[in-house]
């Protein structure tokens, strides 16, 4: 880390936090709150084992990996916009649209797999620019610009398929979404593709300690000369392409490009953000954090089918989920900070 | 007596004629018909949702049914998800606003979307529902729907048909729970049921009207209950969802599955023996009848009746039948006349 934050890393006094220098102080917070989010998995783990006798079957287990791979992925992609205190509302929309215009690529152009799936990544990723171009350069508000990129990729997606499924895929297309090598599911080995890549890109690059630097403080990052507008405009676009990416793991894994995909997913991505211990103010957010909170929302959902609890329950545990880990990361933060002071 | 009784009724009826005439004269003036009207008419047609081919092939009835009638204009406007009720009822007024001379619509929500039946007859606009109708339904407003009660009661015998006297276990997938559609084929279906003591429902897990959601849910039900014999998903993303899940466990054909709708994935489904059932509906026919008799209401004044526009049972064996394809491509050339009553 050569961030500045080392020079007045050494304050004295207080516990073993503030001791610290502040950047490993910074890294605590989050492994801290990670436990939290992790501890709250494990709960759930062992409390299925026990509640299910199917729960830990090695079936099950790589089942609720695959399904998921969609939230994850694109999860990922939302911690990067959130580090740098933004948020993108359109990821639901556009893997939707990334969904059907790959698949009307391959059913109705016929091009082959691969092309056509890099098609659905570029989708994602124009949006992405779009978004990053309005945010840095239109001066809009994340929050506005995405909410806008919402409505354009559904009214695109509405008019391009009159609203219809695309049908039609190639068998080949079925094994992003249903292939498995051994006994891995293949939308489980693009998580931890994805997850490996972007915990390098967050840990060991410009791209990642820019992204916490804009996040922290905005100010700070544009008289240290980083080049605010090209890093933000960066961000959107890998998270539009991995919402692409998703959108083409959810159609691969119906084998169709369904225009209702989507709706809502957003909330589910931001949640597991947050859950992993993302702050939307900025400057908070790790890989490994959103990793744990994709898998505890998909565990207890997988949970409440297994038990055959209702849906409405399901909603009602998940946002209570949310509440306690965000409650939860506010109380330790507190704690750490009344340490260092 | 008899000459003061004829000369009372004379007048009687002068005097309808005359406030008849100035209602018709009135409501020439305000756009709206009350009485009849002559010359072009634009008639609003509302799905619930615009997607599934459900509401495509109304659609298809819909314009079918303009196109043979001189100077009759459909206007075909839906919201996107069949869950957003507040963002039909906002439609249906603009429309109403906008002063379209009737409304045929299906609502998303019984008793909400009864308000809008309501504030239509005040502005003297004739309505008429299709697949979905309000609670209480006035009487002047008829529906044009299928009888899902009477029709979810011959799911339970298609399954015990196909499972023999052992019988066994069964999943239900419902789509969205308050919707009029919904419920009642849970209630048929649940009727169906006592029937059959043989089958047990051991699982009941809504797909929320989407294919991933259809598609984890059956997954998950797979998983508690490896040796499911059969399930009933209730609506077309679900069948999808459902099919795909059980084709991917490698139990495609070993599991009986009935199904909702007719979309060209499901009828794929059918004919490659995935899919053992199919109840279908005549969507078409809703779309037709429901905007022919709203041009006779506006034109001539008659009052329409409901009507059940009736369901096909499509197996492998009849689905090549002539009849059966035209219920399962409809087009203007070849209406699909199956299903009465």
């Amino acid at each position: 880390m050569t961030s500045p934050a080392k020079a007045d890393g050494t304050a004295p006094g207080g516990g073993l936090a503030a001791r610290l220098p502040a950047g490993v102080r910074e890294r605590l917070t989050e492994t801290v709150s990670q436990v939290a989010a992790g501890g709250a998995l494990i709960v759930v783990f062992i409390y299925l084992s026990f509640a299910s006798p199917e729960f830990l079957t090695s079936d099950n287990l790589f089942n609720v990996g695959a399904q998921t791979a969609v939230t994850a992925i694109i999860a990922m992609g939302m911690t990067l916009v959130i580090i740098t205190a933004g948020i993108d509302l359109s990821v639901g929309a556009v893997a939707a649209l990334a969904g059907v215009i790959g698949a009307k690529a391959m059913s109705e152009l016929g091009i082959p797999v691969i092309p056509a799936i890099g098609l659905g990544v570029l989708t994602g990723a124009a949006a992405g620019v779009i978004n990053g171009v309005l945010i840095t350069w239109a001066g809009m508000a994340p929050f506005i610009a995405t909410l806008g990129m919402m409505s354009v990729a559904r009214g695109t997606l509405d008019i391009s398929t009159n609203a219809v499924a695309v049908f039609g895929l190639p068998d080949d297309f079925q094994l992003l979404g249903q292939g498995e090598i051994g006994p891995v599911p293949i939308p489980v080995i693009v998580i931890a593709v994805v997850a490996v890549i972007g915990h390098i890109v967050l840990t060991r690059t410009k791209l990642g300690r820019y992204s916490y630097a804009i996040g922290s403080n905005p100010e700070a990052a544009r008289l240290s000369g980083i080049p605010i507008r090209l890093y933000l405009t960066i961000v959107y676009t890998i998270c539009g392409a991995l919402a692409g990416l998703g959108g083409m793991i959810a159609a691969s894994r119906v084998s169709s490009g369904q225009p209702n995909f989507g709706i809502g997913l957003e909330l589910d991505v931001i949640a597991a953000a947050v859950i992993g211990g993302a702050s939307l103010f900025g400057g908070q957010g790790t890989i490994v954090g959103t990793l744990i909170g994709a898998f505890l929302i998909a565990l207890i959902r997988n949970g409440s089918v297994l038990l055959d609890i209702n849906i409405f329950v399901q909603s009602v545990v998940i946002g209570v989920v949310i509440w306690l880990a965000v409650i939860w990361d506010r109380f330790r933060r507190r704690k750490l900070q009344a340490g260092a002071a | 007596m008899k000459q003061r009784a004829l000369a009372i009724g004379i007048a009687l009826v002068a005097l309808g004629a005359v406030i008849a005439g100035c209602g018709a004269e009135t409501h020439k003036s305000g756009g709206s018909s009350g009485g009849t009207k002559q010359g072009a008419i634009r008639i609003a047609v509302v799905p619930k949702a615009v997607g599934f081919s459900f509401w495509e092939d109304a659609h298809k009835g819909a314009t079918c049914a303009a196109s043979k009638q001189k100077d009759v204009k459909v206007q075909w406007d839906g919201v996107s998800a069949e869950t957003d009720v507040s963002g039909q009822v906002d439609l249906l007024q603009n429309f109403l606003t906008s002063g379209v001379d009737g409304l045929v619509y299906a609502a998303t929500d019984a008793k909400t979307l009864f308000n809008v039946t309501k504030q239509a007859i005040s502005k003297k606009t004739p309505v008429v529902n299709i697949d979905s109708g309000t609670n209480p339904q006035p009487k002047e407003v008829p529906v044009y729907a299928t009888d899902n009660v009477q029709a979810a009661t011959k799911v339970p015998d298609l399954i015990a048909k196909q499972l023999g006297p052992q019988g066994g276990t069964v999943a239900f997938i419902p789509f969205q729970a308050g919707t009029v559609t919904n419920d009642q084929r849970t209630q048929g279906f649940k009727q169906g049921l006592k029937k059959h003591p043989e089958l047990k429902l051991v699982a009941t897990q809504s797909s929320q009207s989407d294919v991933n959601t259809g598609l984890r849910v059956t997954q998950d039900i797979l998983t508690a209950h490896p040796d499911l014999n059969a399930i009933f998903a209730a609506n077309e993303p679900g069948v999808i969802g459902a099919a795909q899940a059980v084709k991917q466990a490698g139990k495609a054909g070993k599991i009986t599955i009935v199904g909702w709708d007719a979309a060209s994935d499901e009828v794929k489904g059918v004919s490659d023996g995935e899919i053992t059932a199919l109840v279908v509906q005549n969507p078409f026919r809703m779309g037709y009848d429901a905007v022919t008799a709203m041009v006779k209401r506006i034109r001539k004044g008659t009052e329409p009746a409901s009507e059940d526009t009736g369901v096909t049972i499509v197996t492998k064996s009849n689905m090549n039948e002539p009849a059966v394809q035209a219920l399962l491509r409809p087009s203007c050339q070849t209406p699909p006349t199956l299903g009465s009553g």
